[in-house]
């Protein structure tokens, strides 16, 4: 297996701990991976992105034009990566941050309720997670166990109380993802 | 064999990090600078000081970084600094220095788009600065190219290795991708810094106190008032440099057994010339890579044991074409040689690599 995913949106979205979460997971699994982030004045404002690939084999480049996953969370991000998902893909936005809905008939398009869910759990911190729930109900490519333990590596200490919370979010998100 | 070493995921800057600690590095003094700065970041997080002994400073600057180095690693002791390319131009006199009067120490480039301040976005264009000079005179400094975040970690205690074994500057030029990227990694393992007594034995050049006249006082000082003597050690140096351009050559082959069109790159650009590889593979063409590792000395043996079957040579780097020279220096006329490159903190993907060797490919000039 190869899973190619670019992971797009504003910085502070959880875009980038998004992807360190597939790629802890990832490597919990014995899979090989790898993280791009696109870092820098992206960070400040604008769209920040990252690559991530999960594989059983070796991976030659980090770098990628096309994609077997795209989640983009906002119009700019939609822009510039709709047309970069394999025919055969699976694309996920965010209702909320996206004006124009994707269309394209060789993808596979589905749409999470993020932004609201997480207003309506009134715990808006837990919007990347609905997300990955949201990719992790149609392609359990690594193993929800795995994310829970990738969560106790990724945050510090102090904030692993708000790990249930993560974890509830990540099955709400599983519950709230829709086909389009 | 499997490895049994435990697996990080880590940026390749904190694995520079990790790595200096753990090959027993003295010291380290370096300036911030995206997009390297995660490897003071880390250092600073890991307070290896309570630990190891090993000193860990923020310098003022870039140049009294490079001169921190300098009174360091005359002591006999294993330094380094790390920087990314506007900083290491800055650092170009202090390496001159250096190299003048055989200081080894280890400097890491991760490298970013230029000129001047440029982009904060990767870049290999300090590949002409890093491999003939950069500094004034004639010098040469070992040259490691980081591929992947394994290499960064391997690489540290193999650059302070060759920087003693024949008292040089060594540079590891990385970019911004491989600092920045995150991958599994298995970090060296622990060796103790060395002691006191141990420099003393393996450094006599060092000075590091002349122990009640035990030895001369060693010193360090690249100004000559004679051009005859000041010849003369040039002779010696370049003497030495011959010596590391026979023994010190490194690079590895990809799918090279058969190879007629042949990529040649270098750190995080032949990852994606792999990738380009498999893909033409797929399609038939006999393609291959040559990954150069040592940049300098220049892996020109390797790339001549497999030219009998290569027809055409694509150089591909993020820079307008400065690797280029080295291979046709090393092919010498025999093969036509091609670039391709981007500029500026452009990464190229592996489907413009593809591009671009379709294109000699079916060129029929």
């Amino acid at each position: 297996m190869k899973e190619e995913i670019i992971i797009s949106g504003f910085g502070g979205q959880g875009v980038l701990s998004m992807g360190k979460l597939i790629a802890y997971a990832g490597i919990a699994d014995g899979k090989n991976v790898t993280w791009l982030p696109a870092y820098g004045a992206e960070q400040r404002g604008g769209t920040a992105n990252v690559t991530v690939i999960v594989s059983d084999q070796k991976i030659y480049s980090p770098i990628l034009n096309t994609c077997t996953t795209a989640i983009l969370l906002n119009q700019p991000s939609m822009d510039r990566f709709l047309s970069r998902v394999k025919p055969g893909g699976t694309l996920i936005y965010d209702t909320y941050g996206i004006s124009t809905p994707p269309k394209r008939d060789d993808v596979n398009i589905f749409e999470v309720n993020a932004m609201d869910t997480a207003a309506e759990m009134k715990n808006m911190r837990v919007f990347n997670m609905l997300i990955l729930g949201g990719l992790l109900k149609i392609n359990p490519f690594v193993k929800l166990e795995n994310v829970e333990k990738a969560l106790y590596k990724t945050l510090p200490a102090r904030h692993h109380d708000s790990i249930p919370d993560n974890m509830e979010a990540l099955r709400k998100g599983m519950e709230i993802i829709k086909e389009v | 064999m499997e490895d049994k070493r435990e697996c990080y995921l880590m940026k390749g800057n904190e694995a520079i990090a990790h790595a200096a600690i753990r090959c027993g590095c003295d010291g380290y003094f370096g300036y911030p600078i995206t997009p390297q700065s995660e490897v003071l970041e880390t250092l600073s997080a890991l307070k290896p000081w309570e630990t190891t002994g090993m000193v860990v400073l923020q310098a003022e600057s870039e140049v009294a970084a490079i001169n921190m180095l300098y009174g360091g690693g005359a002591t006999g002791k294993r330094v380094m600094t790390s920087s990314s390319s506007p900083g290491v131009a800055l650092m170009q006199e202090g390496i001159s220095y250096m190299a003048a009067v055989e200081i080894p120490a280890v400097i890491v480039n991760v490298q970013r788009g230029g000129p001047g301040l440029g982009t904060i976005q990767p870049g290999q264009a300090d590949y002409l600065q890093a491999t003939v000079g950069g500094g004034n005179g004639d010098y040469n400094t070992l040259v490691l190219a980081p591929a992947s975040v394994q290499d960064m970690a391997d690489f540290v205690d193999l650059a302070f290795q060759l920087a003693f074994k024949y008292r040089n500057p060594t540079i590891i030029l990385s970019d911004g991708v491989i600092g920045q990227m995150m991958e599994q990694v298995f970090l060296p393992p622990v060796k103790p810094r060395r002691t006191e007594e141990q420099i003393w034995e393996e450094c006599p050049w060092a000075a590091n106190g002349h122990r009640l006249k035990q030895r001369k006082p060693n010193i360090f000082s690249s100004l000559e008032m004679e051009a005859v003597s000041m010849e003369q050690r040039n002779i010696k140096l370049q003497e030495k440099y011959e010596l590391m351009r026979q023994t010190e050559q490194r690079s590895s082959t990809f799918m090279c057994d058969d190879v007629e069109y042949l990529f040649v790159a270098f750190g995080s650009v032949s990852r994606c010339a792999e990738e380009a590889v498999t893909i033409l593979r797929q399609e038939g063409h006999k393609v291959g890579l040559l990954r150069a590792i040592t940049l300098w000395p220049y892996p020109e043996k390797e790339l001549n044991r497999i030219l009998p079957t290569i027809k055409k040579i694509l150089v591909c780097e993020m820079n307008s074409g400065q690797m280029i020279n080295d291979v046709k220096l090393a092919v010498n006329c025999q093969r036509p040689v091609y670039h391709f490159g981007r500029m500026g903190g452009v990464v190229p993907s592996p489907d413009e690599l593809v591009d671009a060797m379709k294109g000699i490919i079916f060129d029929k000039n």
